[in-house]
């Protein structure tokens, strides 16, 4: 931990990715080599690039902690200081704060089942957990991905998706609001429909499995009825929140929700938790 | 019956039709009077107009019409209250059937900033100042267990000792007798002042006096007018016309971003100088911008709900911009 | 530590003798107010007022740079830019002289958040390390003072380094602190004798004043139980205007915000004040925001005060009671009113209908 948690430790992208339209993957490493060395970070914890001059904004680590060759952070344009993200160009200088705040409960996962259910960008944070569980595939049962996206342009890792469909480690089920061309219907694979709806048709068993999610609010509040009916008990159910941050170490006082600060206590969060959180998501 | 009860009785009737009716009641002590919402009966016994009613209901409006299954919105609402939403017409930010207006004939209101001023004058504390009585014509101020006088006319704010519109403008219920137009003095006596400085003097003014704001925006938040508040270039960063730096000068460019964002819609109610916590003479940037606007456009705001207001329309030729003369 | 006494007419003195070697900042008439600036010779303090701002200024001042910033060409790779970032630390050394008791322990309500085991904000921590606290004791209670009912007291000393309680001629002056006892050695210190009592006598006319206490203890969970009440938030709301008086002039309100300026090739990234109670606080990106009306946002900001930090913090209120909120607020919004309607509330009978 930093001396100063508000000062930005200065890094080099090495690489961009054009994911989607308007989503961009970028590769950073620290200048400094001690830095880069010794950094360590859990599944699930966030970061703040800081884009000078027009301010920081925060997005989930989602390179895995077992491949430390870069820290891979998938930034959508929205707004101000996403665009000038957008703007820069492998070779370009960042500002890094990382990591903050907490991870994904890894050892209440170890030896169930996980079903991983992604929406749009909301892919990234459950990326990094995945990767981290298929390289350390021994440790868990069952591995289920559903990844659902508007339309085929706006699915991103583009290249991960088609290295998780064709390995043994998990199953993968892609899907996709509205028939689009080319997107097979005979391959299971590839379905058409909103993620709550095909989640249910997969029917993934509840027993001695975890579900974490993440994605749109509506698409989280559609997927955790879906889980509920499937049988999944509140702590079974995992997810990220996203909120307005600023300092990202707890001390702005802006992105709490009643006691628990998104920053500190979160971004993850069991849905039994969240039921706990005074109601304004 | 007395105007107060009448008025009382005006709201009951007309209360079973309306979401709510904006007056104002006793503060948290004798010297403060506060907004009150009216919804029930019980509320109504709470009322109180007068000297001390300082607050302008129309600030509350255009939010409130714009609420989802708004009805009818009721307000009380003195002279200079009623220009504002008049002003609030102009720029059809309400419409007139979604208010029903309650008027009377305003004799001024007492100044929380220049009453304290008299207390510290006096060599007493302005903080202990407990409670506040007038008749119009002497103002009683209890001060630690001792009472002092001080002329109305010394205590009351400028915009009342220049007030050419103490009878509500537009009213569905007009309740009392209207009051005569005599205002006190034709300019404000802290714009004469301001005045005869000299342009450098001005400056340093400026600067000595925005040195002292703390960027709270409730000037802004005060002004019926200013109903982009949530919105606000000033805490916008694309595009940034100001820095959060808090210094004379980026404090300074609020202000004068904010008065000309109001030239030809400010109704120089005054709430922006009362509202602000360390009292800066804000109403001397309005005055002056007001005067500006009449001078060029024979335009006086917030008094006719048909006028177009002359920087929202334009006119081929323009009588008092010489625009082709040199 | 052994109480001194300085008397009216060697109160300059002493601040010339501070203001050598501090930012000394106290209590001055300023245009039509009292705000704290920064006393050097010639300038009149008055201590005898309360400043309109709360002294957190000297150590979380409304802007902080927390870096520099400078664009550079990469003389490697001229199509490339380079950015050079520099930590930018406080230097000053500061003396606050003349705040009362409810400003100066508006800091403590930082300190379990800023300067703790769990986070350590480094600007604070240098700040509050080179800053003195001589806080005057009041004599004068305000209609909208309730520093009594959250804990403290007119002459409460904790988090000050000397209490000056005023008597006929001065201020007795007691040490709090040690370092507070270092400042007392200066020349115009002396002995405090037999007014020791005079200023036990000051202290207890003033507690005298106060009506009886009120007793917040229970605001917590009350206030958590109207969390979800939104028509008590709207009618406890209806009448602010959403500005920020109350929470920049709040001794005890922490939020900040951080925006970047840039002139040109140069820039510093600056830490300041912010405000819940604006819309934009919470406004998220993607255009959704958790505190969408002025009901929402007031319910944080008292939720926080009285129920959030009292929950995380071993039931300390974050609020000290100097009541600037209440008598700067141009709408009149009273926060003890508000709590004391959680505390009080009952629901609703309809007629013949549930209780809702």
């Amino acid at each position: 931990m930093k001396a100063n948690p508000l000062l930005p430790e200065m890094a080099t992208i090495l690489e961009v990715v054009d994911e989607t339209s308007n989503i961009k993957t970028f590769r950073v490493r620290f200048d400094d080599e001690e830095v880069m060395k010794n950094f360590t970070f859990e599944p699930g914890q966030v970061g703040q690039l800081s884009a000078f001059g027009y301010g920081e904004s925060t997005f989930v680590i989602n390179s895995s902690p077992t491949r430390m060759d870069y820290l891979q952070f998938s930034v959508m344009r929205v707004g101000e200081v996403t665009t000038r993200l957008h703007s820069l160009q492998a070779g370009d200088a960042i500002g890094v704060r990382a990591p903050l705040g907490n991870s994904f409960p890894i050892e209440d996962m170890k030896g169930k089942d996980v079903v991983f259910v992604g929406g749009g960008i909301g892919m990234a944070p459950l990326r990094t957990l995945l990767v981290y569980m298929l390289d350390n595939r021994k440790d868990y049962g069952k591995i289920t991905l559903l990844y659902g996206a508007r339309s085929p342009l706006d699915m991103a890792f583009q290249e991960d998706v088609a290295e998780w469909i064709a390995s043994d480690d998990l199953d993968v089920v892609l899907t996709i609001d509205n028939p689009a061309e080319g997107w097979g219907e005979e391959d299971q694979t590839k379905r058409v429909g909103l993620i709550p709806n095909v989640l249910t048709d997969i029917n993934p068993a509840a027993e001695n499995t975890v579900a974490i999610t993440c994605g749109p609010p509506i698409m989280i509040k559609f997927t955790l009825q879906a889980l509920k009916k499937l049988g999944f008990a509140d702590d079974q159910i995992v997810t990220t929140l996203e909120k307005r941050m600023k300092c990202g170490v707890g001390l702005c006082g802006r992105c709490n929700i009643g006691t628990k600060y998104v920053c500190v206590d979160g971004p993850v969060f069991k849905y039994s938790e969240l039921l706990e959180l005074p109601n304004e998501l | 019956m007395s105007m107060l009860e009448e008025l009382k009785e005006q709201i009951r009737t007309a209360l079973p039709d309306l979401d709510m009716v904006i007056a104002w009641e006793q503060g948290f002590d004798a010297a403060h009077g506060t907004p009150l919402f009216i919804r029930t009966e019980a509320d109504v016994d709470r009322l109180m107009v007068g000297p001390l009613s300082v607050q302008n209901p129309a600030t509350y409006l255009p939010a409130l019409v714009k609420a989802k299954g708004a009805g009818k919105i009721g307000v009380v609402a003195k002279g200079c209250d009623s220009r504002a939403i008049v002003e609030l017409l102009q720029e059809k930010l309400i419409s007139r059937e979604q208010v029903v207006i309650f008027g009377f004939g305003c004799n001024g209101c007492v100044s929380q900033a220049l009453l304290e001023g008299k207390i510290e004058e006096a060599g007493k504390y302005s903080a202990e100042l407990t409670g506040v009585e007038t008749d119009g014509r002497t103002v009683k101020a209890q001060v630690a267990g001792e009472t002092l006088s001080f002329d109305f006319n010394d205590v009351t704010f400028e915009k009342c000792l220049t007030c050419e519109y103490p009878n509500t403008l537009i009213a569905d219920h007009f309740v009392g007798d209207k009051v005569e137009v005599a205002p006190g003095c034709e300019k404000a006596p802290s714009l004469e002042e301001f005045e005869k400085l000299s342009q450098n003097e001005k400056l340093s003014f400026w600067q000595e006096q925005m040195r002292r704001c703390v960027r709270c925006y409730a000037c802004r938040n005060a002004c019926p007018m200013c109903v982009c508040r949530d919105h606000c270039i000033a805490t916008t960063h694309d595009p940034q016309w100001i820095s959060q730096e808090n210094n004379a000068q980026e404090n300074f460019m609020f202000q004068m971003i904010h008065t000309m964002h109001l030239a030809g819609r400010c109704v120089e109610c005054g709430e922006c100088e009362r509202a602000c916590p360390v009292n800066l003479p804000l109403m001397l940037l309005r005055r002056t911008m007001g005067e500006a606007v009449r001078n060029v456009f024979d335009y006086t705001t917030g008094t006719d709900p048909e006028v177009v207001p002359p920087l929202m329309t334009f006119k081929v030729e323009e009588e008092n911009i010489n625009e082709r003369g040199w | 530590m052994e109480r001194k006494f300085i008397s009216h007419d060697d109160i300059t003195a002493w601040l010339d003798g501070l203001a050598e070697d501090h930012v000394v900042l106290v209590p001055m008439k300023d245009g039509g107010s009292v705000s704290f600036r920064p006393y050097v010779q010639g300038r009149t303090p008055n201590l005898d007022r309360q400043a309109v701002p709360s002294p957190k200024d000297a150590v979380f001042p409304q802007n902080e740079t927390l870096l520099k910033y400078r664009f550079e060409k990469d003389p490697e790779h001229l199509d490339r830019t380079r950015i050079q970032v520099k930590e930018t630390l406080p230097t000053e050394k500061t003396v606050v002289v003349g705040a009362r008791p409810c400003g100066t322990r508006g800091m403590l309500t930082f300190d379990r958040v800023y300067d703790c085991d769990k986070n350590q904000d480094l600007y604070y921590r240098t700040r509050k390390e080179n800053t003195l606290h001589v806080t005057v004791a009041c004599t004068r209670v305000e209609s909208t003072c309730f520093c009594h009912d959250v804990g403290s007291g007119p002459a409460d000393g904790e988090g000050s380094d000397v209490l000056l309680v005023p008597v006929a001629s001065g201020y007795v002056a007691e040490p709090i602190t040690e370092r507070g006892e270092a400042l007392l050695a200066a020349s115009q210190f002396k002995a405090a004798g037999d007014r020791e009592a005079e200023a036990e006598a000051v202290k207890a006319a003033t507690v005298a004043k106060l009506p009886e206490a009120h007793d917040y203890s229970d605001s917590a969970e009350k206030l958590m139980a109207r969390f979800d009440d939104m028509e008590f938030w709207e009618e406890q709301s209806a009448k602010c205007i959403s500005c920020g008086a109350c929470t920049y002039l709040c001794p005890t309100c922490y939020c900040f915000n951080i925006t970047d300026d840039t002139t040109g090739l140069t820039g510093r990234r600056l830490r300041s004040w912010d405000n819940c109670m604006s819309f934009q606080f919470t406004l998220e990106g993607s255009g959704h925001n958790p505190r969408p009306t002025k009901a929402h946002r007031l319910k944080n900001r008292v939720g926080h005060k009285f129920a959030y930090y009292p929950m995380l913090h071993a039931n300390a209120i974050a609020c000290c009671g100097c009541g600037r909120c209440i008598k700067s607020c141009p709408a009149g919004v009273d926060i003890r009113a508000i709590v004391k309607a959680a505390q009080n509330y009952t629901p609703k009978k309809e007629e013949g209908g549930d209780e809702s």
